[in-house]
């Protein structure tokens, strides 16, 4: 017995190999034509699809906007650079990622879920604000300049090792390591667990009345997502090669927003593609002007108008009843 | 004793008037804000890039010759058909949907980013720096003020005094207050609640962009010039209660003291961190702010 919530992750799934496949035929002719730029470009899109990830677990599931995602990005990003600048070993810098993600997660629960509704989008956003303006007058983490210098790290896996300079290479690791975290975060929220932080979104003073303590799903959901976006900016240094201040600001935390929303918000798979639609939309529209924001600002505000579930709120049901079909025949 | 009275004069005195200035033009910003907050239960993500084109507009004028004093009204009245035009067209279109807190924040954002990168493609990323419309100084109390800012203290002091008088002692004002209220109520005595909203949005965005024409000559005016400063009337709207006229002023006055202060005293470099930790530790300890909402009470 399935149901509605297992029936689309499983579409979602299935959007997710679609574009696993994309992938893979991407990374292939990248390496035929020994391109670095684009596999560069997709690596980034992919990195920030994580950050759009952990937005639409609290936006899409939760129902918490969350305006200041990107503080846990970039300090992810910054423990990473600290760590790898320290001792270039990728796992280090994982674990270290992990644990902040999980520690500044527990802090930021703490203080954002005192309030609800607009006062948590509010006092996320504050938040970042505070963190972002600390690390940019810090000297010692480079100030506003960012932290520099991050060495080029091997990816050790015991039968064979990935390079982060290798653009075939640690494009094909970061799309394993999104697609994890993509995994993962699919995997929670089909759980009793997920189920409860839907209801939380659902109807919040409800459910206290069921007999679970909301209180406590959403500071797990809040970890969650800070862990997701942290490990997700831990991969940024190794791919630039450093860490600035930028990621911690409103326009990362806002772009993942946009993400999200253009994307489908409560879909997860359409993070990604979202980020993958942005980059392509920033990278062909800014080919021939700088200013591209417009039409992203555009195509943004014609989405929350008109399509409030998003580009998958649009493909994922029919693959849905594509799915449904296929199982009843 | 002397070295005291000194440095009250010489350094204490010139923060607190800059202070002043900035909280002034603050205070405008976020009475914008609040308004819009207090009646539409709208957070417009886009007062900054308003404040912005306020500027630009006031920039643009002058280069064909309006003189100040001209657009000081100039401006402001050429916002308001810009933000009844906005209120009607955009966010009615979302108004009525499931979480309108959220629904208006994301398109007010995306209008911003819009409305930003179109003053970008049409002057330039570049800051520019008006004239000192009023040059010179005074000296009160040993103290010397340079012209402009005293002007913009008084005449934005005005400005407040008048929206606070607008708001509490005129019919007009009772009908934004009844339907910030009870909107249902208000309609159904006759009150157009839906042309009350554009209105009232309308207003809030021409003291947005009254406070860019009133800054210009003082910051440099440059596309991405609301950014900043909105985080700040954000602040302030959150700590003085998100929808109170009050709140704003009290809280507007405040905030930039301590940034004024904690500058003097730490780095100017930390008074925003400090700022912004004011307005979280607000939210988590009284999220409703200093005063209550507009119409309650």
């Amino acid at each position: 017995m399935r149901d509605a919530l297992t029936n689309s992750m499983r579409a979602s799934h299935v959007l997710a190999l679609v574009l696993l496949a994309a992938g893979l035929m991407f990374a292939a002719f990248g390496a035929v034509t020994n391109d670095t730029f684009y596999l560069r470009l997709a690596t980034e899109a992919l990195i920030f699809g994580g950050l759009a990830l952990a937005v639409d677990i609290l936006l899409g599931y939760t129902g918490l906007l969350s305006l200041g995602q990107a503080m846990f990005f970039g300090l992810g990003a910054y423990v990473a650079a600290v760590v790898l600048i320290a001792i270039p070993s990728f796992w280090l810098a994982f674990g270290a990622a992990l644990v902040a993600g999980i520690l500044t997660g527990l802090i930021g629960g703490f203080i954002a879920n005192r309030v609800r509704g607009v006062y948590f989008a509010l006092i996320t956003f504050g938040m970042a604000q505070v963190v972002a303006k600390v690390i940019y007058n810090t000297r010692s983490l480079g100030a506003s300049d960012g932290l520099i210098g991050v060495p080029i790290v091997k990816i050790n896996f015991g039968l064979f090792a990935v390079s982060s300079d290798n653009p075939v290479g640690f494009f094909l690791f970061t799309m394993a390591y999104v697609g994890a975290l993509y995994l993962i975060a699919a995997y929670i929220l089909d759980t009793p667990f997920g189920r409860l932080l839907i209801a939380l979104k659902a109807n919040e003073r409800r459910v206290p009345f069921l007999g679970y303590h909301a209180t406590s799903a959403r500071l797990a959901a809040y970890v969650l997502a800070a862990t997701i976006a942290s490990l997700s900016g831990a991969l940024y240094p190794m791919l630039r090669g450093f860490a600035s201040p930028e990621l911690l600001f409103f326009a990362t935390s806002g772009n993942a927003v946009i993400t999200v929303i253009t994307g489908g918000a409560g879909t997860l798979i359409g993070a990604i593609y979202g980020s993958v639609l942005l980059t392509v939309i920033k990278s062909y529209v800014g080919s021939w002007t700088e200013h591209h924001l417009i039409v992203i600002g555009i195509l943004f505000m014609l989405v929350v108008i008109f399509l409030p579930n998003g580009l998958m709120g649009v493909v994922r049901p029919w693959v849905e009843k594509l799915l449904a079909r296929k199982t009843r025949s | 004793m002397i070295e005291v009275l000194d440095y009250l004069q010489f350094v204490l005195a010139p923060q607190v008037v800059t202070g002043l200035t900035l909280g002034v033009a603050v205070i405008l910003v976020a009475l914008g804000l609040t308004i819009i907050f207090g009646l539409l239960d709208v957070i417009n993500m886009s007062h900054g890039e308003f404040y912005a084109l306020g500027a630009f507009m006031a920039l643009a004028l002058s280069w064909i010759g309006v003189p100040f004093w001209l657009l000081l009204v100039l401006v402001p009245l050429a916002m308001l058909p810009i933000g009844y035009l906005v209120e009607r067209s955009l966010i009615q279109r979302v108004f009525n949907s499931k979480d309108r807190h959220v629904t208006t924040l994301l398109l007010t954002f995306g209008f911003g980013l819009v409305l930003e990168e179109i003053i970008k493609l049409l002057f330039g990323p570049n800051p520019y720096k008006p004239e000192t419309p009023i040059r010179g100084a005074i000296e009160v109390f040993g103290i010397f003020i340079p012209n402009y800012r005293l002007f913009l203290i008084v005449a934005g002091g005005a400005v407040i005094v008048a929206v606070a008088l607008i708001v509490y002692r005129t019919r007009w004002g009772a009908i934004v207050r009844a339907a910030a209220f009870d909107r249902h109520m208000a309609a159904s005595l006759g009150v157009p609640v839906h042309r009350v909203y554009a209105i009232a949005f309308a207003f809030g965005v021409a003291l947005a962009g009254l406070a860019g024409v009133l800054l210009a000559p003082i910051y440099s005016v440059f596309p991405t010039m609301g950014r900043d400063f909105i985080l700040l009337a954000f602040t302030v709207v959150i700590v003085g209660g998100m929808g109170s006229i009050a709140g704003a002023v009290v809280a507007g006055l405040f905030l930039t003291q301590v940034q004024a202060i904690a500058s003097l005293y730490i780095s100017p470099v930390w008074s925003d961190p400090i700022v912004f930790g004011i307005m979280v530790i607000m939210l988590m300890v009284r999220p409703q702010g200093l005063y209550g909402r507009l119409g309650h009470a």
